[in-house]
């Protein structure tokens, strides 16, 4: 009883700053958030309570609503695997000791650096314009381009591109991850001439899951999220024939450019549920695939 | 451990004393007011000078410039608006205008009138564009008109230099598209397709007698005309005389997107106000053309406030805020540094003491807006809620004809009935 | 066992040894020779790579090179001529100058990452290596303020900064810093700290070390690369921060240097590109030089940690 007592100081104790910054900062605008998707919020007057109206707006008749879930969905079911399969491939590569290679990993976190900058909104519609250097690139191998941004059928892949070229933040995470991983283990396994599939197999990904798990969820929070790229990218429009209407875009521009906060806010909860779904998926699943070093649960 | 937290949350707060600091007022004086404006470093500057001016002019008043670009303006005015805390005087858009008046943010300045704001020299036409039901909300200071801006070098290579370019028809439009085309071997293309920009369209529209929304808000366009309107460029683009399909489905490009900037066409559409700015990218010489006219038709372009200038629901100091807004207008001090930066003044002795150290750029934008003052019509009504929605339901519809997805017909039914569905949801 | 037997089991033990030994040279040598030939490989397709990777960086300082009118319409990478104004001009382009913006940024962003830090790693070691009564829920709500969408909660978040008298002063960027807001770095760094053997702590407990001992001596130390790992992101994206400061920073004295560089550019009329590339050029150089000072830390921490 007491030794319970005493863990509960020393954790709270820790806990002290987050404590506080939850229960004075962050939990009242969450809950004002919710109590708005109940009302029709126009943000200058006061809001008014609709009851379940924009949630029965939102499913039965929001065309919208559909299409950026689609658009959504498209995005991180290429994006997330691809940037985390780059990440972790550039981080591997980046984890052997070449003399050069904090060079290599500043010139490969460059990208990710000018993250959502105008300058990157510019110079992403021109790469991919109809003259561009991506299609006189692939003019060189006969391919005939097409305006990959403004076709409503290519666009979202530019935005996939994009996320995977800005793959700096989880390399980083990984390498971190990487140096973690005792040298011995591997050095034990090369006397044992294990093949290098079988080592990245039996030790790197092993040992490396936490980091492994830790980026897969973070990458989906942020790809469910995903917003400045796409809204640079499209000027704030959602792109041609919606096709880059990803959900906080679509979200973003019903709060402050058609002054429906109470809308948003409803459109806000329903990501939160999306994103939670998917996040306790990748927990649950955790138990199979991620251990921790001498951790007995 | 105790002490350690004591000294953790005791550095802290010290720490973020100190940063707050930097931002506490010097001195307090004993009136202050916030002027917000979207702005670019030119027009920034200018202002920050007018500041200056009336602080001088009047010492026991001071005037806090805030400024952002134009995309994040909005977003900080909905948020401030939201907040209860809007600055004194703020910029306002045409757009923006009705949305902000019929939700209560924004103050009448009748009472003003003759009253601390002087406006007995100011025209009467740019004056009625900040006008909301009959009250004024909003003062004007700077007007614009829609333009079609052409390449001048190129029509001088097309051979069509002598066009009459203010009273010109879209049949004559389209010939000389066929011809810059044909002359720069497709090069360059005639112009940009117009397909998704409704502020083009509802010229096409008043043209041909009818308005988009009617004085009570409803849309009262027929489906027919927006379906000529489309065929229109539709015709025009299958005879290759227009900028790519896949260019032309964007109508908030940056301006240096814009076909006339990218070298991709010879004409664009913009408003007036932007002909310095489109200058400002480009190497060849600008002119400005009137929106082309429907034959026997009706005037349907229209001279709009570019910018106003409005008083809040949130200034505490409205006497002070409405001082400002007075030395705008009627400070020669003032108006001389504000210059055509914001759009035509609506004073015509700020316009005549400007006029000798005009720009060629300016030159051409203050011409243009001599030469079609008779031939424009009258100010739309105001647009009802939703009307930014009902802008981008055009655009998607206007996207779907471009890319061939529908007939003109079908999709102007259609959009049609989404533009009215859009205004009552947002009754 | 008798003298020769011993001396026998030493000759075949160092003859063992010796095998040993030569086969371990054998494979050291064919190691080398392997490596020498795939470091080529990796240099080759690392500069290929690195290419593609720079290519907006160069494209970015061509562009802060050019003259206003070639900056669009010209698809080359080259300017026709150098135009260094645009940095020389750009600095002092805007009503304040850029001195004041990168001291502003400066203030926010040190304070930022320190705050970051110490109040996301005291987190972090409460979750991944303390037991209390409602962790788990704690936990989950921690996580469920990374997914909730920011725009959402910019209104009533401004509202009560507005009531607190915040507005415009730095304090709604720097204080939620101290108050481990960003779920990102407490997640981070719980990932790693389990990753750290608890015999560590155990031995510490033993000797009769506290929770923050443990905590200061064994887990932060040990933890090095993490902690790099955060503080690289915590002051990238702060230093980058734009929506916060947009909604809380009113005066053009107190703007840091990505809310700056919005002046720059006005979609309706007049920008000005390439004194807006210019100064983003500049505004990446700290953050170069922190990544390049502290992804160094990333390499040591473990060369000193050697977990046994």
């Amino acid at each position: 009883m007491k030794n319970t007592k005493a863990r509960n100081a020393s954790g709270y104790m820790f806990l002290t700053p987050w404590l506080i910054g939850f229960f004075l900062l962050a939990i009242g605008p969450i809950l004002v958030s919710l109590y708005l998707s109940f009302t029709r919020y126009d943000m200058v007057g006061d809001p008014r309570w609709t009851g379940l109206d924009n949630y029965i707006y939102m499913f039965t008749r929001d065309r919208r609503f559909w299409k950026t879930l689609e658009v959504t969905f498209h995005y991180v079911v290429f994006a997330v695997p691809l940037r985390l399969i780059m990440a972790l491939g550039v981080a591997m590569l980046l984890d052997k000791g070449l003399r050069t290679i904090g060079l290599y990993r500043a010139i490969f976190y460059l990208p990710s650096l000018l993250g959502a900058s105008i300058a990157i909104a510019i110079l992403w519609r021109q790469l991919f314009s109809i003259d561009g250097v991506v299609n006189q690139v692939l003019a060189v191998f006969g391919i005939q381009g097409v305006g990959w941004i403004t076709n409503p059928q290519t666009s979202i892949y530019t935005l996939i591109v994009l996320a995977i070229w800005q793959f700096g933040a989880p390399m980083l995470i990984f390498l971190a991850g990487l140096r973690g991983i005792p040298k011995d283990l591997y050095e034990a396994a090369d006397i044992d001439g294990t093949s290098r599939l079988r080592k990245f197999y039996a030790i790197t990904l092993p040992m490396l899951a936490p980091v492994v798990f830790f980026n897969l969820v973070l990458q989906i929070i942020e790809a469910f999220k995903i917003f400045s790229p796409a809204f640079i990218i499209s000027n704030g429009t959602g792109g041609p024939a919606d096709s880059l209407l990803v959900y906080t875009v679509y979200l973003f521009n019903e709060a402050f450019k058609f002054f429906r906060m109470g809308y948003a806010s409803a459109l806000a909860w329903v990501l939160l549920v999306i994103i939670g779904l998917f996040t306790a998926i990748a927990f649950a699943t955790s138990k199979y695939w991620v251990h921790y070093e001498n951790e007995r649960d | 451990m105790a002490v350690s937290r004591r000294k953790f949350l005791t550095t802290t707060g010290g720490l973020a004393l100190a940063a707050g600091l930097p931002s506490m007022p010097a001195f307090a004086q004993d009136r202050s007011i916030r002027h917000f404006w979207w702005g670019n470093p030119e027009r920034d500057k200018r202002t920050f000078e007018v500041i200056e001016i009336f602080d001088k002019n009047h010492p026991g008043i001071s005037v806090s410039g805030e400024t952002i670009g134009w995309g994040d303006y909005w977003t900080k005015m909905a948020t401030q608006t939201a907040g209860r805390n809007m600055a004194d005087l703020v910029q306002m858009d045409y757009r923006f205008l009705f949305e902000y008046v019929r939700r209560g943010a924004l103050q009448e300045l009748d009472p003003f009138i003759g009253n601390g704001l002087d406006l007995s020299n100011f025209d009467k036409g740019p004056l009625q564009g900040g006008m909301v039901d009959g009250k004024l909300y909003a003062l004007n200071i700077g007007s614009n008109s829609q333009v079609f801006v052409y390449n001048e070098a190129i029509f001088e290579e097309a051979g069509i230099a002598d066009t009459d370019v203010i009273n010109w028809t879209w049949d004559q439009f389209a010939d000389v598209c066929k011809t810059i085309t044909e002359a720069t071997d497709g090069k360059v293309k005639g112009s940009d397709d117009c397909s998704v920009v409704l502020e083009v369209c509802e010229v096409w529209i008043r043209q041909n007698g009818s308005s988009f929304f009617g004085p009570d808000g409803d849309v009262t366009v027929t489906p027919d005309i927006i379906a000529d309107y489309w065929q229109f460029w539709h015709d025009l683009r299958e005879a290759g005389v227009l900028r790519s399909a896949d260019k032309s489905l964007d109508a908030n490009l940056p301006m240096s997107d814009v076909g006339i900037v990218a070298g991709d066409t010879a004409i664009s559409n913009f408003w007036s106000n932007q002909i310095v700015g489109v200058q400002a990218l480009m190497q060849d010489p600008v002119g400005a053309a009137m929106v082309p006219h429907k034959d026997g038709g009706a005037p349907g372009q229209f001279i709009k406030p570019s910018m106003f200038m409005s008083l809040t629901r949130d200034s505490e100091d409205p006497e002070a805020a409405i001082m400002y807004m007075n030395d705008w207008i009627n400070n020669p001090e003032a108006t001389k540094v504000l210059g055509l930066e914001r759009g035509i003044p609506a004073n015509p002795d700020v316009r005549a003491a400007l006029a000798p150290d005009f720009t060629p750029a300016e030159k051409v934008s203050v011409d243009y807006f001599n030469a079609i003052q008779d031939k424009v019509g009258p100010l739309p009504p105001p647009e009802p809620k939703g009307a930014g929605e009902v802008r981008d339901a055009f655009i998607r519809a206007g996207t779907d004809v471009v890319l061939g997805y529908t007939k003109p017909q079908q999709a102007a039914e259609v959009f049609v009935d989404d533009a009215q569905a859009i205004i009552d949801r947002a009754r | 066992m008798n003298a020769t037997e011993a001396a026998l089991a030493e000759t075949e033990l160092e003859a063992e040894r010796d095998e040993a030994a030569r086969v371990a040279h054998e494979y050291r040598l064919a190691k080398n020779k392997r490596e020498r030939r795939s470091r080529l490989f990796k240099h080759i397709f690392l500069i290929i790579f690195s290419f593609i990777m720079l290519y907006p960086l160069l494209w970015l300082l061509a562009s802060s090179l050019k003259p206003e009118n070639e900056i669009f319409g010209s698809l080359g990478l080259w300017p026709s001529t150098f135009n260094w104004s645009n940095y020389t001009e750009g600095w002092e382009a805007l009503p304040v100058s850029f001195t004041v913006f990168y001291r502003n940024s400066t203030i926010v962003t040190v304070l930022c990452v320190l705050g970051n830090l110490f109040s996301c790693s005291f987190a972090a070691y409460a979750f991944a290596r303390l037991e209390f009564t409602g962790k788990r829920l704690f936990f989950g709500l921690m996580m469920m303020t990374l997914m909730i969408p920011y725009h959402v909660v910019l209104i009533p978040q401004y509202v009560m900064f507005l009531k607190l008298g915040w507005v415009d002063t730095y304090l709604p960027l720097i204080v939620p810093r101290f108050l481990a807001s960003d779920g990102f770095f407490i997640f981070l760094m719980v990932q790693f700290f389990r990753q750290i053997p608890r015999e560590l702590d155990e031995a510490a407990q033993i000797d009769g070390c506290s929770a923050f001992k443990i905590y200061w001596a064994v887990i932060l130390p040990l933890s090095l690369p993490a902690l790099a790992t955060s503080a690289i992101f915590s002051m990238i994206w702060v230093w980058e921060d734009f929506l916060a400061p947009l909604i809380y920073l009113n005066d053009i004295k107190n703007y840091t240097v990505p809310l700056a560089l919005r002046l720059f550019i006005d979609q309706e009329g007049q920008s000005a590109f390439g004194q807006m590339f210019a100064m983003s050029v500049l505004s990446l150089v700290p953050v170069v030089i922190f990544f390049v000072a502290f992804q160094k830390l990333i390499v040591r921490g473990i060369a000193t940690s050697g977990m046994k």
